[in-house]
């Protein structure tokens, strides 16, 4: 009993936390707002969904956390990111040098471009792991991590020296989570690991993450816009849109709750179902709004259903609060919550 | 069915010629779509289902075999022949930007086909078509003078299905239109593919690695693996009842958007291989966890199991 308290507090303090974070973007005068006050609790063990279509900020919230944003156009307006109760923003260069890729790592999107085309894929492992060698450990034993690790993911260790050319996509998309797990991360953010990937691929990469993730007690943020991926992979979800996180909680709550943010609806009556007879899907009307000039009120308001007077005025807050389960829509601010 | 088939094709091949052998992209595909119908092609990246929606439609020569168009083969036909046939079979491309001139606004992107075809004789008509195919597509009008590079995925790939249609065709083969875009507009797209074919009375052969939507949109399913059709059937049948050990793999590795239904995939192991002087025997063999020696040593044709239910297994010999 007293190990099991002792675990609770402990597992109570998440490993990854966002608190109210912006980032916009400065580009020929105009500001884009990519991430607009976005707050998120990452526990251990645990995948979170970041769910949302192309322009909604996903990614920019990746890239923040890794601290990765191009320095130039991007600033991190307000907000804070904390690493086990450490804020990762007042940390410098050489101490987040330290931590990316060591403690937090991420899989990028598109395996074509993210590895270095005239490096053997095991030299690519292996960087990673002379970087962050802190034991420091023989050359040997890091020769044989690297070994392992391609083992790990499921390609022979005798490939070692070929090149990414010399690989299929899946197999490309192995070679980076192998680089991504090197140094056996706590948090491990995936950015669409699998969108460009066959589905029967899909279901192994998948089914490696979630091995990892047992064998390891991995974190894991999934960054996908596809709802089945969620379904099958995630313990809480948290859908954006425009830079905002508009509904989240459970994946219970997100698939089986009695109540959603109007958004929501719509991505899920937008894709086929396996058991629909319809010929007709219910898609949303229109397009999400440009970043660089977002709408007055609820950045939802110009595409929804059921748009009230208030929507196009008035910004919403968290209006709906049932468990983790929370929304931001004026609907449900008659105290249904 | 025979009778009313608008496209049929009898044991059609595509090769090529590439290093290492030659690579069988379609190698004896039998098919026959009705007309006012929707075939869909499924199958993995390599699988051959672009090569064969581009070798129907003869944007590529076949290597051997025919391709019946409303009853005249297509391979055979020259001139005036041709450029009439084509005028009847259209494509709709993936990637709407990289198919798309991006030096051509949107109205000299949907008169072009109708230019080239010299269907109008005064500038008025052509502009009127241009105007009412726009509207068709759902493309508001203040897009007339607008470049692709200017519009978002949905409205590029809106133009690309007004340019499919401006000459009235019967087949338009849709190769993974959808694919690049997310899923409310993937959905919106969707559903102006739908009340086209309703509308005009389209035939469609819908090319996609998406089963979802595959299941979606089709009236009967062909699944591809390395240039072969192995299993062709009505498209809730053949998810009600896979039979080949392929289908029932792809069928479990779609993610389910239903909590109701977490599941273990059957895991398939290693990669689709490239078809490069492919030996005799069933190609997924190598991958099968049901293969027997008996796979490896002959080809299994298509064999019809229940009606219009055909699958390429040993298994069902």
């Amino acid at each position: 009993m007293e190990d099991m308290t002792k675990k609770t507090v402990e597992d109570s303090t998440p490993i990854l936390e966002l608190d109210d974070l912006y980032v916009h973007y400065r580009s020929e005068g105009n500001i884009i707002k990519a991430v607009n006050g976005v707050s998120l609790k990452l526990g251990r063990r645990e995948t979170i969904g970041l769910v949302g279509e192309t322009g909604a900020g996903k990614t920019t919230t990746a890239l923040a956390v890794m601290q990765l944003l191009p320095d130039a156009t991007a600033r991190i307006d307000r907000g804070d990111i904390l690493y086990n109760g450490e804020s990762l923003l007042r940390k410098s260069k050489g101490e987040m040098r330290a931590i990316r890729g060591a403690l937090i790592s991420m899989i990028f999107q598109d395996p074509m471009t993210a590895l270095n085309p005239i490096k053997t894929v095991g030299a690519q492992i292996m960087e990673s792991l002379t970087i962050h060698n802190y034991e420091h450990k023989s050359k040997a034993e890091l020769e044989a991590r690297v070994d392992e690790l391609l083992e790990l993911v499921g390609i022979k260790a005798i490939r070692r020296n070929e090149y990414p050319h010399q690989f299929s996509g899946g197999m490309k998309q192995r070679v980076l989570i192998a680089v991504a797990l090197a140094c056996q991360p706590q948090v491990l953010i995936a950015d669409e690991p699998t969108t460009a990937l066959d589905v029967t691929i899909q279901a192994q990469v998948l089914a490696l993450i979630e091995e990892l993730k047992e064998k390891l007690g991995t974190s894991v943020i999934m960054i996908t816009h596809d709802l089945g991926i969620v379904a099958q992979t995630c313990d809480k979800v948290a859908v954006m849109y425009a830079g905002e996180i508009i509904e989240d909680g459970s994946v219970e709550d997100i698939f089986l709750g009695e109540h959603h943010h109007p958004y929501t609806v719509g991505l899920f009556n937008s894709i086929p179902k396996l058991d629909d007879e319809s010929n007709r899907l219910h898609p949303i009307d229109g397009l999400m709004p440009d970043p660089a000039n977002l709408p007055p009120g609820c950045p939802f308001s110009p595409r929804c259903h059921q748009c009230m007077e208030i929507c196009t005025r008035e910004h919403p807050a968290i209006t709906y609060q049932k468990g983790s389960h929370r929304i931001k829509c004026h609907l449900f601010a008659g105290g249904e919550g | 069915m025979m009778g009313d088939a608008l496209i049929k094709t009898v044991d059609l091949k595509k090769f090529f010629r590439v290093k290492g052998g030659i690579l069988h992209a379609v190698d004896g595909i039998n098919l026959e779509i009705p007309k006012g119908k929707t075939l869909g092609v499924v199958g993995e990246s390599g699988c051959g289902k672009s090569t064969l929606g581009r070798t129907i439609i003869r944007l590529l020569d076949a290597t051997s075999g025919s391709v019946f168009f409303d009853g005249q083969d297509v391979m055979q036909a020259k001139g005036k022949e041709m450029e009439e046939m084509r005028r009847q079979m259209q494509i709709i491309f993936q990637d709407p930007f990289s198919c798309l001139n991006p030096r051509m606004p949107v109205y000299k992107l949907i008169a072009e086909p109708l230019e080239i075809h010299r269907v109008y004789r005064h500038s008025a008509d052509l502009s009127k078509r241009v105007i009412q195919l726009m509207d068709t597509v759902g493309l508001a009008r203040r897009f007339l003078n607008s470049y692709p590079h200017e519009m978002d995925g949905g409205r590029r790939q809106r133009v690309g299905i007004a340019r499919a249609l401006a000459l009235n065709p019967q087949f338009i083969v849709c190769d993974e239109p959808v694919s690049a875009l997310d899923v409310s507009v993937q959905a919106q797209i969707l559903n102006l593919l739908m009340d086209l074919q309703s509308a005009m009375g389209l035939t469609y052969m819908f090319i996609t690695h998406d089963l979802l939507v595959v299941r979606h949109i089709a009236d009967e399913i062909a699944v591809m693996y390395l240039g072969q059709c192995i299993e062709r059937a009505p498209a809730k049948q053949l998810f009600r009842e896979p039979l080949h050990p392929y289908t029932k793999a792809l069928l479990s590795a779609i993610p389910i958007p239903d909590l109701g239904q977490r599941r273990k995939p059957v895991m398939l192991h290693g990669e689709v291989s490239d078809p490069i002087d492919p030996k005799p025997g069933c190609r997924f063999a190598r991958r099968c966890s049901q293969c027997t020696e008996k796979c490896t040593q002959q080809d299994y044709p298509l064999r019809e199991v229940s009606p219009g239910h055909f699958v390429a297994c040993q298994r069902y010999q």
